[in-house]
């Protein structure tokens, strides 16, 4: 049988193909077929399919391509427009600069706001995934939230609940101690974790393998970068490294190299020891439900339901409580997905992200964006009279409403074009400032990211539509007869939506000019409120990782004291500005003779003799810890203990008798609350308790003079008296700052939003103004022959924007009131809300539109009438 | 005499149409032409340039019979007429005549 060419192929030419042509195209390209077919039937196929695509072309159509007629039709749009361009180069300008500003800043933020969203993406069981960390309850209240659990919860719980398939436990060692041949390192991103790790986290291996791996102590996976800082190479399998900790040397066996965790992940970190390891060589038991030091993640089967899986939870947290495996405390479940956005819990692995702020941050991208379509609108109606006459013509000619629409559409669709261009171009100047600012990593990809394109070809039919729409249905609408008579006025209706658009602008202006006043303010007067401690000229150094080098302190304090340059050495188990969860933690300490008990949360931590007069520290009732008196059953509380207490002034608390960790303690001093952590966050009832050994910190004061000197000096010392470890140190006013680097970070975001917002609104303002008076000169012209003034047409032109203006205030006030409010809860310490913190951006706003329409009505004030009214 | 213009593609099919006297139509151009020029040309390509030489004036058209072949499809033969001919003979004539201008040129040894 021959063979027969592609059928759809043939129908296509049959169907386009001229009669007069077909016989002999069909016959040639069948015969060429036949011919090919002979040798290769699909190439031929395929031959053929591209032989009558080829023959798609005008001459041998059958029918009329209206193309033409179409071309002309845009050739003509594209015509007008450009000419309508031209005539108002100025505000074709304004218009696409600002739309292509807005563009810019909301592509930006929303790639951030993508960045935010992609936590755990990698990990292909994420939603399956759930974290469990504990609640602290004072009766039925939730006083702390912990991240950390006990060991033995994900077995216990894995054997007990059916819905649990599998559990893995991420134990945190930090500031291990890390010695590769002769060298030492610090790592401070290390955990224990069991097998299914790597079941609940996806990272496939680079070298060796997972099976069978970890079910031993002693083993440990290192990330790629951090294989290289140690060895200098990946394939290390089977390679030791030593772990000097207080019971010497400790040998791990690498079995895998991983990839390094993405930016994206709640729990980066650097190495992976196999769980056994902390049974057998750190001191944890299996069944300690004493100290909650562990991550738990938790698998749940496929298909479970919600809501009775927290139905188990709890019947399993009253079986705990029931065993006495827990008090006071209750187990609950996070979904993995959320805890970047959502969890503030204490002892989380990394400082998470806040919705709540990346929300605002989106909403004032809206907001910058819906402003930038604003104006477009604006402008398109003002125009209405001068494309008045324009739509009558075209309308008497024999245009139809569709096709006027159509006309208005494509302008608005060249000037979004023309902006989204800009705007990429905008994008990449700006990228590196942006990238900065959000703390996203050199190499995270903006343009090529494909999704960055389809949400910019969004933006743009977005654009089309919402912005091009509403000017479309408008100019189209004209009634010809009327327009061409002349009898045309502008709509009070128009008038009415463009008011209500700029006082929109404006009241968006308002609300985003006080929120970022009342931003600055509050985040200075978190920085600058008195401490209550003193952190200048502080080095903080750690200690030694080695508990057999602890007592070579004292002689290390002594050659640092005789130096002039050094104030004061001081020992402590943590120091401000690091977070108060780097302190123990213990729940329900309260005093020996208490009737009712509360079971609050209270932070320890041990301090030296020397560190409340080094830190500065107000001793308001009792004293110090006197070296060698007693010193092992006494402590000093701070204010907020006192008052959990129900004490009523300090001198009340001293000599009283506390019970906790199983013994009996006595309050000898009382200490005024300092700010711990930052000006940021609420005090918290915290205990000293006697402590002198170097293991943790070691504060320095050093006097004036030269910084890198006395740094030179300690670091000396420091290296005579402790061999083997690694000099690190801090400065403590530095440590205090960083805890604001998120909020300056969101504050100069969140500036520069309102900035462009600001600018964006202004630039509206400036173009709608220079409109309206320029259709106003000639009436200006006559008011000037017939005797006003300047200052008199000044006034007159500016009153109706002011009047806008205004009206923009009395709404935005209320709504920037309540704004501000709900931002200032979540602070613990706020500055005191002032009138001037709404007056002066409303001030500031009426000046900002005098400023903006000043430059045009100033020029039309100023012109000669005769100029205005010698053309007719 | 008017200068009756001729693209180069044109040309070629015409001297196939010429060389093939009264037998020449689409497919046998093609094959003739893929294997003189010994590369792939495509058949759309002489339709048009055919096309338009016998809206020219160039070649005249005549229709065959019917054959199983070609699905049923009557060839189209193309002749060249005398005024293609002429326009062939001055082509030629002119590339002949400039090319004897060319002195002996040496390239070397």
């Amino acid at each position: 049988m021959t063979p027969r060419p592609p059928r759809f192929f043939l129908h296509f030419l049959r169907w386009y193909c001229r009669e007069d042509y077909l016989e002999e195209m069909e016959g040639d390209l069948v015969e060429l077929f036949e011919k090919r077919a002979g040798q290769n039937l699909s190439k031929a196929r395929r031959q053929f399919g591209w032989d009558v695509v080829r023959g798609f072309r005008p001459r041998n159509l059958g029918f009329k391509l209206s193309l033409s007629n179409l071309t002309f039709m845009l050739r003509n749009h594209l015509t007008i427009a450009l000419r309508v361009f031209r005539r108002d180069l100025s505000l074709t300008s304004i218009n696409v600069a600002g739309l292509a500003l807005s563009f810019a800043i909301t592509l930006l933020i929303l790639q951030y706001a993508r960045f935010e969203f992609s936590y755990e993406s990698t990990h292909p069981q994420a939603s399956q995934i759930m974290r469990l960390t504990m609640d602290y309850l004072d009766g039925n209240t939730v006083v702390t939230q912990d991240c950390e659990t006990y060991p033995p919860l994900g077995p216990t719980m894995k054997a007990s609940l059916p819905e649990v398939e599998d559990f893995t436990r991420a134990y945190s060692l930090d500031r291990l101690l890390i010695k590769v041949g002769e060298e030492t390192f610090y790592e401070d991103k290390g955990y224990a974790a069991d097998p299914a790790f790597f079941d609940f986290f996806h990272y496939p291996l680079i070298e060796g393998s997972i099976a069978g791996a970890f079910l031993k102590p002693h083993e440990v996976i290192l990330n790629e970068s951090t294989a290289r800082r140690f060895f200098g190479r990946t394939d290390i399998v089977g390679e030791v490294v030593q772990i000097l900790h207080s019971e010497g040397e400790l040998g791990l066996k690498v079995v895998g190299v991983m990839p390094d965790c993405p930016p994206n992940t709640h729990l980066p970190f650097n190495m992976l020891v196999s769980y056994p390891t902390m049974t057998a060589s750190f001191g944890e038991k299996d069944e300690n439900w004493n100290g909650n030091n562990t991550f738990t993640y938790i698998m749940l089967r496929p298909g479970t339901q919600e809501e009775a899986f927290q139905v188990q939870l709890e019947e399993f947290n009253k079986k705990l409580v029931a065993e006495e495996k827990i008090e006071n405390e209750r187990v609950i479940a996070q979904a993995m997905e959320d805890i970047h956005l959502y969890s503030h819990k204490t002892f989380e692995a990394e400082p998470n992200g806040d919705a709540n702020s990346l929300f605002f941050l989106l909403l004032v991208a809206l907001l910058v964006i819906v402003s930038a379509y604003v104006n477009y609108v604006n402008l398109a109606t003002s125009r209405s009279v001068e494309r008045a006459k324009e739509v009558g013509i075209r309308k008497v000619i024999g245009s139809t409403r569709s096709q006027l629409i159509g006309q208005f559409l494509f302008e608005s669709f060249l000037v979004n074009v023309l902006a989204a261009i800009m705007a990429v171009g905008l994008i990449w100047l700006g990228r590196e400032v942006f990238l900065e600012l959000t703390d996203l990593g050199a190499d995270f990809a903006i343009l090529s990211d494909q999704v960055f394109w389809l949400m910019l070809v969004g933006f743009v039919l977005l654009g089309v539509f919402l912005s091009g729409l509403y000017p479309a249905l408008v100019l189209s609408g004209f009634a010809p007869a009327l327009v061409l008579k002349g009898k045309f006025s502008r709509s009070g209706k128009g008038l009415w939506l463009r008011k209500s658009l700029v006082i929109f602008q404006f009241a968006v202006t308002l609300i985003l000019l006080t929120q970022s006043f009342i931003v600055y303010q509050q985040l200075n007067y978190m920085r600058e409120k008195e401490l209550g401690v003193n952190i200048d000229r502080t080095v903080v150094i750690n200690g030694p990782a080695l508990d057999s080098l602890q007592k070579r302190f004292v002689p290390f304090k002594q050659s640092l004291i005789q130096q002039p340059q050094i104030e004061g050495v001081a020992i402590s188990g943590t120091v401000p500005g690091l977070p108060v969860s780097d302190m123990n933690t213990t729940t329900g300490i309260h005093l020996a003779d208490e009737l009712n008990p509360r079971n609050n949360n209270f932070y320890l931590t041990g301090i030296d003799s020397a560190y409340l007069s080094l830190m500065e520290i107000k001793l308001l009732a009792g004293e110090n810890f006197q070296a060698g008196n007693l010193k092992g059953r006494n402590i000093i509380v701070n204010e907020e203990a006192i008052r959990q207490w129900g004490l009523q002034s300090p001198e009340e608390a001293i000599q009283k008798t506390v019970k906790f960790w199983g013994r009996k303690w006595q309050v000898v001093g009382v200490i005024q609350n300092y700010h711990h952590e930052s000006g940021k966050s609420a005090h918290v009832p915290m205990i000293f308790y006697y402590f002198d050994e170097f293991s943790e910190y070691a504060s320095i004061r050093i006097s004036g003079g030269e910084v890198e000197e006395s740094l030179a000096l300690i670091e000396q010392t420091f290296e005579s008296h402790f061999p083997f470890t690694p000099f690190s140190y801090f400065f403590l006013d530095q440590r205090y700052d960083e805890q604001f680097k998120a909020d300056l970070q969101f504050q100069k975001l969140f500036n520069l939003l309102t900035g462009f917002a600001i600018l964006i609104a202004c630039l509206g303002l400036f173009a709608l103004a220079s409109f309206v008076i320029h259709q106003r000169t000639k009436e200006i012209g006559i008011r000037k022959i017939i005797g006003a003034s300047t200052r008199h047409i000044m006034v007159l032109l500016t009153r109706d924007f002011i009047q806008t203006v205004m009206w923009a205030i009395v709404i935005g006030l209320p709504l920037t009131y309540w704004l501000a409010e709900f931002w200032l809860t979540r602070f613990p310490f706020r500055f005191e809300l002032n009138a001037w913190v709404f007056v002066l951006p409303a001030l500031a706003v009426v000046l900002l539109a005098i400023l903006s329409l000043s430059v045009k009505t100033l020029k039309t004030a100023l012109a000669n009438p005769v100029d205005s009214l010698r053309a007719e | 005499m008017k200068a009756y213009s001729i693209g180069d593609f044109e040309e070629l099919v015409l001297l196939t149409v010429a060389a093939q006297h009264d037998q020449a139509y689409g497919v046998s151009i093609h094959e003739s032409l893929e294997e003189q020029l010994a590369k792939a040309v495509n058949i759309s390509a002489i339709h048009v340039a055919l096309k338009r030489m016998e809206e020219k004036g160039f070649v005249e058209t005549r229709v065959g019979g019917i054959t199983a072949q070609r699905g049923g499809r009557r060839k189209k033969f193309y002749v060249i007429t005398a005024l293609g001919k002429s326009v062939l003979d001055r082509k030629y004539e002119v590339r002949t005549s400039i090319y004897k201008r060319i002195p002996k040129i040496f390239f070397g040894s």
